[in-house]
């Protein structure tokens, strides 16, 4: 009853906006202890390969900030890059190049209606449901091409393979396509009434509700964006890889789980930035590159990236207290 | 005093951040009796019963169990002193038997660690005898009644040598044959020399009861009164520092068009309706029901604040966004930011910084968020469930002023409260609900007292 919270002093302090910037500060320690242990961490060589990959999954970890800030998780996403890759190359083939990057994306935002339908018309949990579609979609992608590579007689259009090598003021396409995602998604997140929708949905669905808000819709649309993402990925990697594998994006969801927590968006939803996801993306690229430099044996990779993801976690937790 | 005291807190301060919720508050308890403790919401009560359970340590004052100087770091070091919280959410194990449930965290074993049932049972059912109480013990725990729960609960404080019991509103989801009965209870248990300090907000129930009860006002004692020097009328006088009458709202006899027609309830503008009713009596569904859909009834002009604030606000979102919530994207930020600074300063949201999640808010103006909500959207009507629980006094007289104000501007209001001296100071009429049915409704042209609205209620 007497439980009452103390007013905090009203201008944060210098020590609470620092901690808000932890995993920026954690990126740039990260980048500078890899460039003083190689050399040839800074080469343009390097770099250009490190955002190269970083691109596709900064891609499908927009569309998880949006699934985990809307209260939801989606496992999904790596079997979609599988999926939309395969069916993109495949009408690609036959159809010409625009109509299989459509089909691509559209597979992805198919696959997310139908996670956001189950978990708010069945009302399955988020984890279980992506968890079946992950596992079912990945055998639907065998089955629609037999376990076999998709690359056509004459191979994938050589205008779709370029995409991925063709470079824009000295950049490549690739990064300027999720550069360009990356801000049309924090300014629809941070910036409009459809983003403050989300957080209030994920925040506290009943209260939002209360307040008149199609909580249902929201959520649906949090899983269609996060499909939708996933199946622009798959495009993307389609092009880096000049053909469709059904064994592509293995992992890819525990990734972009990993860089939205990293990046300090709760797993209960309501709570992260884009912006911070986008670092927790690159804090994943740099510490497998650099390992890779360094010449850690992959096994040892695993372990380390393993204990990378508990650590922070650990870290915005006690950071919370 | 003939008998030494069971229980003496001395100088007992305790603060919650910058909110002083007790300051240097005296209080003893004596063998056998009775100990009544009123005082309105975050008056201190259940901070003061939390440091004697162990529950909260005091920042200054000292706490004497039978003439031994105590300190309690945790409830459990409180039970093994023979001090027992009977909390209005129990612990209890519902698939467990009763007598599992009298006799959890000292069951009785054979060999090998294996539980003797047999003389569980029996211990269970000693006791259970002693509080005159017929429930088997081989019973499963949720196959009984609410009372009945409490009554084991009670069972249970005994079979851990309880000498002092400490009952936070145990009558508040009791009918009057319940309440009657927990009473014999109490007073077998004083006639063994135990010592029970109760909350109550049914004076009623408290000047019936109490050997002694001691009113709690802003944290401090404001007095200790003695059975026979103690009537309701001086116990709300000392509890609000006002008179009833001074409280109720002055009688508006001209309610304007009818703002909701429902079956259940008619509503007018400058009205005022009421809900009273035991907890589960249906009064949060009835104002639920009422609201319906939630963007029918937004485009309706009804707003909704919900008992629990948890239901209500993003807490992690600025006060400003919890304030927009209902009409986000139908303004635009400039517009928005100059309702929120009004609405903010009108209801004296204090810190007075629309950025600060609300959750660092206190309950009184995370309440006013909510109310901003809706007067920000035009409401014409308000359904409030409990919008003074868990608030402190300050911001409940806040509250209720708000709450007039918005009746004398033409809005109209149903609130549920489950203090009754709320509902009928601050309604032109109450529903009295049972069983999640209207059973009466009382109104200023007849009989409007505490009495009658009890008489609705119970039996």
């Amino acid at each position: 009853m007497a439980t009452r919270i103390a007013p905090l002093p009203v201008a944060a302090s210098f020590g609470s906006r620092l901690a808000g910037q932890m995993p920026l500060i954690a990126l740039v320690v990260l980048c500078a202890v890899s460039a003083v242990l190689s050399d040839r961490f800074l080469s343009t060589v390097n770099v250009t390969n490190v955002l190269l990959q970083g691109s596709v999954m900064a891609v499908i970890a927009i569309g998880m900030t949006y699934v985990i800030i809307s209260g939801g998780f989606d496992l999904s996403v790596g079997s979609v890059v599988a999926l939309s890759g395969c069916i993109c190359a495949l009408v690609m083939v036959r159809y010409g190049m625009l109509a299989g990057i459509v089909a691509g994306i559209a597979t992805g935002a198919v696959v997310g209606l139908i996670n956001g339908l189950i978990v708010t018309k069945l009302q399955i949990n988020p984890f279980i449901t992506t968890l079946g579609t992950m596992v079912m979609f990945r055998g639907v992608t065998y089955l629609i091409t037999g376990g076999h590579t998709i690359i056509g007689e004459d191979g994938l259009p050589a205008a779709f393979d370029d995409f991925a090598t063709d470079r824009v003021l000295g950049i490549h396409k690739l990064i300027w396509l999720s550069a360009l995602l990356f801000a049309a998604f924090g300014w629809l997140l941070h910036a409009t009434a459809y983003g403050k929708r989300l957080f209030a949905t994920g925040g506290n669905r009943e209260a939002a509700y209360l307040a008149g808000i199609a909580v249902d819709r929201v959520t649906v649309s949090a899983y269609v964006w996060c499909g939708t993402l996933a199946g622009v990925a798959a495009v993307m990697l389609a092009s880096r890889l000049q053909s469709g594998q059904p064994t592509a994006g293995e992992f890819y969801e525990l990734t972009a789980i990993a860089a939205v927590v990293l990046g300090g968006a709760s797993l209960y939803g309501g709570e992260g930035k884009l912006y911070n996801t986008m670092i927790g993306v690159f804090i994943m690229g740099v510490l497998s590159n650099a390992l890779n430099l360094l010449n850690v044996h992959s096994y040892w990779q695993r372990v380390a990236i393993g204990l990378v993801i508990i650590a922070a976690a650990g870290l915005q937790r006690f950071r919370r207290r | 005093m003939a008998a030494n005291p069971l229980v003496l807190l001395s100088q007992i301060s305790k603060r919650f951040g910058a909110t002083v919720a007790l300051d240097a508050v005296t209080f003893t308890l004596l063998p056998g009796e009775a100990h009544g403790l009123v005082g309105e919401n975050g008056a201190g009560k259940s901070t003061l019963i939390k440091i004697l359970s162990g529950v909260h340590r005091p920042d200054v004052g000292t706490i004497e169990v039978a003439g031994a100087e105590r300190h309690f770091s945790s409830p459990r070091d409180a039970i093994a002193a023979g001090v027992v919280l009977i909390p209005q959410e129990m612990r209890i194990v519902p698939a467990a038997s009763v007598a599992e449930n009298v006799m959890l965290g000292q069951v009785p074993t054979r060999a090998f660690g294996m539980v003797h049932t047999r003389r569980m049972n029996e211990i269970a059912q000693t006791v259970l005898e002693r509080l005159n109480v017929a429930i088997d013990p081989r019973t499963r725990m949720d196959r009984l009644g609410f009372a009945e729960r409490q009554l084991v609960v009670i069972a249970r404080a005994l079979a851990h040598d309880a000498r002092v019991l400490v009952l936070d509103e145990p009558t508040a989801a009791l009918e009057a044959r319940e309440v009657a009965r927990l009473f014999e209870v109490v007073v077998g248990l004083k006639a063994d020399g135990v010592g029970i300090v109760f909350i109550s907000h049914r004076l009623d129930e408290v000047t019936e009861i109490s050997d002694r009860v001691t009113v709690l006002r802003d944290g401090r004692v404001v007095e200790t009164l003695a059975r026979g020097s103690f009537d309701k009328e001086r116990l709300i006088q000392l509890m609000t520092g006002r008179d009833l009458a001074e409280l109720r709202r002055p009688h508006a006899l001209d309610f304007g068009a009818p703002l909701f027609d429902d079956k259940s309830l008619v509503l007018r503008e400058r009205e005022i309706v009421g809900l009273a009713g035991l907890l589960g009596s249906g009064t949060t569904e009835l104002l639920k029901s009422l609201y319906g859909d939630p963007c029918a009834a937004i485009a309706r002009k009804i707003g909704f604040v919900p008992g629990e604030r948890a239901q209500g606000l993003v807490m992690g979102m600025s006060v400003r966004d919890n304030i927009a919530l209902p009409s986000l994207g139908r303004q635009n930020r400039r517009a928005l930011d100059v309702l929120v600074a009004r609405l903010m300063d009108a209801l004296d949201i204090r810190p007075r910084d629309p950025s600060r999640p609300v959750r660092e808010l206190s309950g009184g103006n995370q309440q006013k968020v909510m109310f901003a909500r809706w007067l920000a959207g035009d409401a014409r009507v308000l359904l409030l469930d409990e919008p003074t629980h868990g608030v402190d006094i300050g911001a409940k007289a806040q509250i209720h002023h708000l709450i007039r104000q918005f009746a004398d501007d033409s809005g109209g209001v149903v609130f549920a409260s489950s203090e009754m001296i709320e509902v009928l100071s601050i309604a032109d009429a109450v529903l009295a609900l049972k069983g999640g049915a209207v059973v009466a409704r009382l109104d200023r042209t007849g009989d409007y007292t505490e009495r009658a609205l009890r008489a609705a209620l119970g039996g």
